[in-house]
C-alpha cells in the first residue's frame, strides 16, 4: 500500500504539489488522473525518493523508500522508458538494474520473455522503437517481482496487441493482490483497466473514488430522443416541464424525465420516434467537468466536447 | 509469488552484501558501453607510440645535445610523456562515466534500485578506479620498457631496479587513476558533460598555462600546486629546480584536488533531486 | 495555424511548385540561425572568451610593468609588447574551438539532429548554412575580443614599456592575423563536431590538437620533426600574430594552411554527414 500525508513539493515559486493524503491500496489497479502538470509525474517521483518533499509524507509498506534496501523487490516503476544509455543492449541494462539488487540472471531472461523482447535482448536500445522501449520499461519494473507497481503513461507507443496485453497485465497484478498504481490521459484505457480514481489537478486532489462514482457523480441523466417532427415533440415535452434542448440536425435533448416516461408521452401524443436513447456521461465528459479549472496547459477548443 | 500484504524490510542483508551488488552493477554499466574498451585502447597506442617517437628522437640527438640538457635529461619521464595525452581521454572517460547516466536520464533507475546514493557513488568510482589503475599501470610498465630499450648508450636510460624507477612507473598508472576520478567527480557536480569537460581541462590543462604566462618565480612555484604540474612529479625520476615537489607530496596535491571535488559530489548527490 | 504554413495553392497537377534554390537556402539559413541564437553556449562562450582573454592578457601585460626593474638586459632587449600582449590567445583559441564543437554536438546531443536533416534533406546546404553563421559570429566576436584585448593591453603597457599602436607597420596586420587564427578555429572545431558527432569527443580533439600536441611536440627540432611540427594548426595560427619567426613558417604560408585544414574537415565532415545515418 502507497500512503501519502499532506504531501507537498514546491519547486521556487511554483507549488507543484499542495498538501495532498490519498491511500494506494492493494488488490487494484489505481489511476492517477489529471491535466498535464497537475503534479502526477512528481508525486510518482516522490513516492519513488527522486525528488525530496517539501513537507509531508509518502511511504511504500510503511517505509519510506529511501531508507529500503533493495527496494526492487518491493516496488516496481515505469517512469520514462527513454531513460536508458543508448550504446547499451536491452539484456545488460535490465542485468545492471537486477545485480544492483541482487536479482538472479535468469530473472532477466524470464521479464524479457514475459515483455516479448527476446528476440532483441542483445541489440542496442539506441535502436528501439517507441513501443520497444516501453516494453523495456516494463521488464524493468517487473524484475524484482514486487508487490507495488507504478506505471507512467505505460501504453505511449503500444499498438492495439500491446495495449491489450498491458491492460490485461495490470489487472493480473491487481488480481494477485498487488497494488498497482497507473498514470494516463487515455481516457478510453483508464475506463477499461482502472478501478479507483484520483484525480489531480493543479497540485490538489479533486476526487479520490471509484470509477463508477466518478461517472455517476457527474452525470446528467440525459435522454436523446429522435423524432419524426421533433418540433412539436420538443413542445409537448416542455408543457409537462422537461428542459429540451434541440441539435441542428433535430436530434433533442431531455432532462429531467426519463426514458421511459418520455416514450409514454410521445406514444400518447402520436409521435413517431427514431431514437431513444440514455446517455450515460463518459469518463472524458466527466473528467472535464470535474478539472474545468484546473487545467494548466490548453489548446483553445476548436469544437464543443461531444457527449 | 502469492501474497503481497507487505514484505518484511530487508535490513538483514550485510552491507558487504549491499556493496558487492552495487559493485556488480556498476561493473556492468561500465563494460557494457563502447567508450570503456575505446578509450582503453586509445591509451593502449598513445602510450608506447609517445614513448617510442620521443625516446628516438632524443637517442638520435643525443650528441648534439649540451652537457646541461644531458644531465638534466630524466629517461623515465620522458618515456612516459605520452600520459599527458592520454590525460584527455581518461579525464574525459572520468566525466562521461558520471555524465553518461545524467543526460540519459537512466540516472533515475539507478537511484530507484539503490536509494543509498553515496553508495553508488562510491562503488561507481571503484569500478572505474581499478579498471583504470590496472591498465594504465600495464601501459606505464609497457612505455617504460619500450623506452629504455630505445634509450640505448650513449643516452642516458635506466633499469627497472634502479632507485625511483619503480616508483615512477607505478606512478604513471596512478596519476591516469587520479585524473580519471577527478573527472568522475566533476561530471557527477556538474551532470553536463561540456560543462564538466571544460571545468576538467580547465585547471588540468589551462590553468598551468595561464599562471606559466605571468612568468617570473612566483608562477612557477604556484604551478607544482596545480594538479597537473604537481601530480606528474610522481612519474620523474629527477625532481630537480627549486621549487619542485618530491613525487609522493606531487600526488599529494593532486589526490587533494579529487577529495575536493569528491566532497561536494558525495554531499550534493544525495540532497539534489535526481 | 498561420497562413504561412498552409500549403500553396495548388497547380492544375495537384503538386505545390517547388521553392527555388535562393528561397531554400534562405529558410535554412534562417532555421540555423533561430536556432544559434537560442543556444545559451553560443552566447557564454564568446563572452567567457572575451572576459578572460582580455582580464587575463591585462594581468600579464601589468605583471610584466610591475616586473619590469627586476629584469635582465637581454630580456629587456627583447621584449615584443604585442607578443606578450597575445600571447594569452593560446588559451583563448580553446574557447573558440569549443563554441565550433559545440554547434553541432548539441544537436546529436539532444536528438534534435534528426528534426534538422528531416526538414532538410539537402545535408550539404544545412552544413554551409552553419558554417556560414559560425563564421560570422566567430568573426565578429574574435575581431571584438582581440582589438580589446590590443588596446587594454598596449594601454597598460603605454608610458613604461616599450608599446605598439596600430599605426605601427605590421600591427594591424598581426591583430588581423589572431582574428583570422581565432576564426579558423572555431570552423576546425565545427568540422570535428561533426565528425565526432558526441560533445566528449570533439572537445577532447579540440584541447588535444590546440593544447597537448603543441606541448609535446614544440621541443622536438631534429629530423622529419622540423618538417611537421611547424604544421601543427595552433604553430600555423600562432604564427599570423607572433613576431620572431623562430622555427614557425611566414605568415603567409600559415594562412594557406590554415584554409587548407578548412577545407579538408569541411569535405570530410561534408562526407561524414550526408553519408552516415543520422
Amino acid at each position: 500500500m502507497i500512503e501519502a500525508r499532506e504531501l507537498r513539493k514546491v519547486y521556487g515559486h511554483t507549488v507543484a504539489v499542495d498538501g495532498i493524503d490519498f491511500q494506494v491500496k492493494p488488490g487494484h489497479v489505481t489511476g492517477f488522473l489529471g491535466p498535464n502538470g497537475a503534479g502526477k509525474s512528481t508525486a510518482m517521483r516522490m513516492i519513488l525518493g527522486l525528488d525530496l518533499p517539501t513537507s509531508g509524507t509518502v511511504t511504500v509498506d510503511g517505509r519510506r523508500y529511501q531508507g529500503t534496501v533493495w527496494p526492487l523487490h518491493e516496488v516496481g516503476a515505469l517512469l520514462d522508458a527513454r531513460a536508458v544509455h543508448p550504446g547499451r543492449s536491452a539484456y545488460n541494462h535490465l542485468h545492471a538494474l537486477a545485480a544492483a539488487n541482487g536479482i538472479a540472471r535468469k530473472r532477466v531472461d524470464e521479464v524479457l520473455d514475459q515483455v516479448g523482447l527476446t528476440s532483441v535482448a542483445r541489440k542496442r536500445v539506441g535502436g528501439f522503437s517507441l513501443g520497444m522501449s516501453q516494453r523495456l520499461g516494463i521488464a524493468g519494473a517487473l524484475l524484482g517481482d514486487p508487490g507495488t507497481l507504478l506505471f507512467d503513461e505505460p501504453v505511449n507507443g503500444l499498438d492495439p496487441d500491446g495495449i491489450l496485453w498491458i491492460r490485461t497485465l495490470m489487472r493480473s497484478l491487481a488480481d494477485e493482490g498487488r497494488t498497482v498504481l497507473v498514470s494516463s490521459h487515455l481516457m478510453s484505457e483508464m475506463a477499461l483497466t482502472a478501478d479507483h480514481l484520483l484525480v489531480i489537478g493543479k497540485g490538489r486532489l479533486l476526487a479520490d473514488t471509484p470509477l463508477s462514482e466518478l461517472i455517476a457523480q457527474n452525470s446528467d441523466e440525459r435522454v436523446e430522443v429522435r423524432a419524426a417532427d421533433p418540433q412539436q415533440l420538443a413542445a409537448d415535452l416542455r408543457v409537462v416541464g422537461a428542459q429540451v434542448t434541440m441539435e441542428p440536425d433535430g436530434t433533442l435533448g431531455v432532462l429531467g424525465f426519463e426514458s421511459k416516461q418520455i416514450g409514454e408521452l410521445a406514444a400518447e401524443r402520436g409521435h413517431v420516434l427514431h431514437q431513444l436513447r440514455d446517455v450515460t456521461v463518459s469518463l472524458e465528459e466527466a473528467y472535464f467537468r470535474l478539472t474545468g479549472e484546473s487545467v494548466e496547459y490548453r489548446a483553445p477548443n476548436p469544437a464543443p466536447v461531444a457527449a | 509469488m502469492s501474497a503481497h500484504a507487505g514484505t518484511a524490510p530487508r535490513t538483514s542483508i550485510s552491507l558487504e552484501t549491499r556493496l558487492r551488488a552495487t559493485a556488480r552493477s556498476e561493473w556492468i554499466k561500465f563494460r557494457s558501453v563502447r567508450s570503456g574498451p575505446a578509450v582503453l585502447l586509445a591509451t593502449a597506442v598513445i602510450l608506447p607510440v609517445t614513448a617510442w617517437l620521443l625516446c628516438a628522437y632524443y637517442r638520435n640527438g643525443w650528441a648534439t645535445m649540451s652537457p646541461a640538457s644531458q644531465a638534466s635529461f630524466d629517461p623515465v619521464f620522458i618515456s612516459l610523456r605520452g600520459i599527458e595525452g592520454a590525460q584527455l581521454l581518461v579525464g574525459a572517460f572520468g566525466v562521461i562515466t558520471a555524465t553518461g547516466e545524467y543526460t540519459s536520464g537512466l540516472i533515475r533507475g539507478t537511484f530507484i534500485a539503490t536509494p543509498q546514493r553515496a553508495q553508488v557513488i562510491a562503488m561507481k568510482a571503484a569500478i572505474f578506479a581499478v579498471v583504470v589503475w590496472a591498465w594504465c599501470t600495464l601501459l606505464s610498465f609497457a612505455a617504460f620498457f619500450i623506452g629504455q630499450a630505445l634509450l640505448s648508450n650513449p643516452a642516458k636510460h635506466v633499469a627497472i631496479g634502479d632507485p625511483g624507477a619503480l616508483t615512477a612507473v607505478f606512478g604513471g598508472g596512478l596519476y591516469l587513476t587520479l585524473i580519471g576520478l577527478l573527472g568522475l567527480f566533476i561530471g557527477v557536480l556538474l551532470r553536463r558533460t561540456p560543462g564538466a569537460l571544460a571545468a576538467l581541462f580547465g585547471i588540468l590543462l589551462v590553468l598551468p598555462v595561464a599562471i606559466g604566462l605571468l612568468g617570473g618565480k612566483n608562477s612557477a612555484q604556484l604551478a607544482e600546486f596545480l594538479p597537473d604540474s604537481g601530480g606528474e612529479e610522481i612519474f620523474k625520476l629527477l625532481h630537480g629546480g627549486a621549487y619542485t615537489l618530491g613525487p609522493w607530496q606531487g600526488f599529494a596535491v593532486l589526490a587533494a584536488y579529487v577529495a575536493a571535488a569528491a566532497a561536494p559530489a558525495f554531499l550534493l548527490v544525495r540532497r539534489r533531486d535526481a | 495555424m498561420t497562413s504561412e504554413t498552409m500549403p500553396a495553392a495548388a497547380t492544375s497537377s495537384g503538386r505545390r511548385a517547388s521553392p527555388s534554390a535562393l528561397l531554400r537556402a534562405r529558410a535554412v539559413l534562417s532555421a540555423e540561425w533561430i536556432k544559434l541564437r537560442s543556444l545559451r553556449s553560443m552566447l557564454v562562450t564568446p563572452a567567457l572568451a572575451a572576459v578572460f582573454c582580455i582580464g587575463w592578457g591585462s594581468l600579464v601585460c601589468l605583471r610584466y610593468v610591475n616586473t619590469w626593474p627586476t629584469r635582465v638586459a637581454a630580456g629587456k632587449a627583447g621584449f615584443q609588447p604585442l607578443d606578450v600582449n597575445f600571447n594569452v590567445l593560446v588559451i583563448g583559441v580553446l574557447f573558440f574551438g569549443v563554441l565550433g564543437a559545440l554547434v553541432v554536438t548539441n544537436e546529436y546531443g539532444n536528438g534534435l539532429i534528426r528534426a534538422t536533416l528531416a526538414a532538410t534533406p539537402q545535408r550539404g546546404l544545412i552544413l554551409a548554412a552553419k558554417t556560414a553563421l559560425l563564421t560570422l559570429i566567430a568573426l565578429l566576436s574574435s575581431a571584438v575580443l582581440c582589438f580589446a584585448l590590443f588596446l587594454a593591453g598596449q594601454g597598460i603597457l603605454a608610458g613604461h614599456l616599450p608599446h605598439v599602436t596600430l599605426a605601427d607597420p605590421g600591427v594591424l596586420g598581426r591583430v588581423l592575423g589572431a582574428i583570422f587564427y581565432l576564426t579558423t578555429a572555431s570552423l576546425i572545431g565545427l568540422f570535428t563536431g561533426v565528425i565526432a558527432r558526441s560533445a566528449a569527443v570533439a572537445m577532447s580533439c579540440v584541447f588535444g590538437v590546440f593544447l597537448v600536441l603543441p606541448t609535446l611536440l614544440n621541443s622536438l627540432h631534429g629530423g622529419v620533426w622540423r618538417h611537421t611540427v611547424p604544421y601543427l594548426p595552433s604553430n600555423l595560427g600562432n604564427a599570423l600574430w607572433l613576431s620572431h619567426a623562430g622555427s614557425l613558417v611566414r605568415p603567409t604560408v600559415a594562412a594557406l594552411g590554415l584554409a587548407a585544414y578548412i577545407i579538408v574537415l569541411g569535405v570530410l565532415a561534408t562526407y561524414s554527414l550526408r553519408r552516415r545515418d543520422a
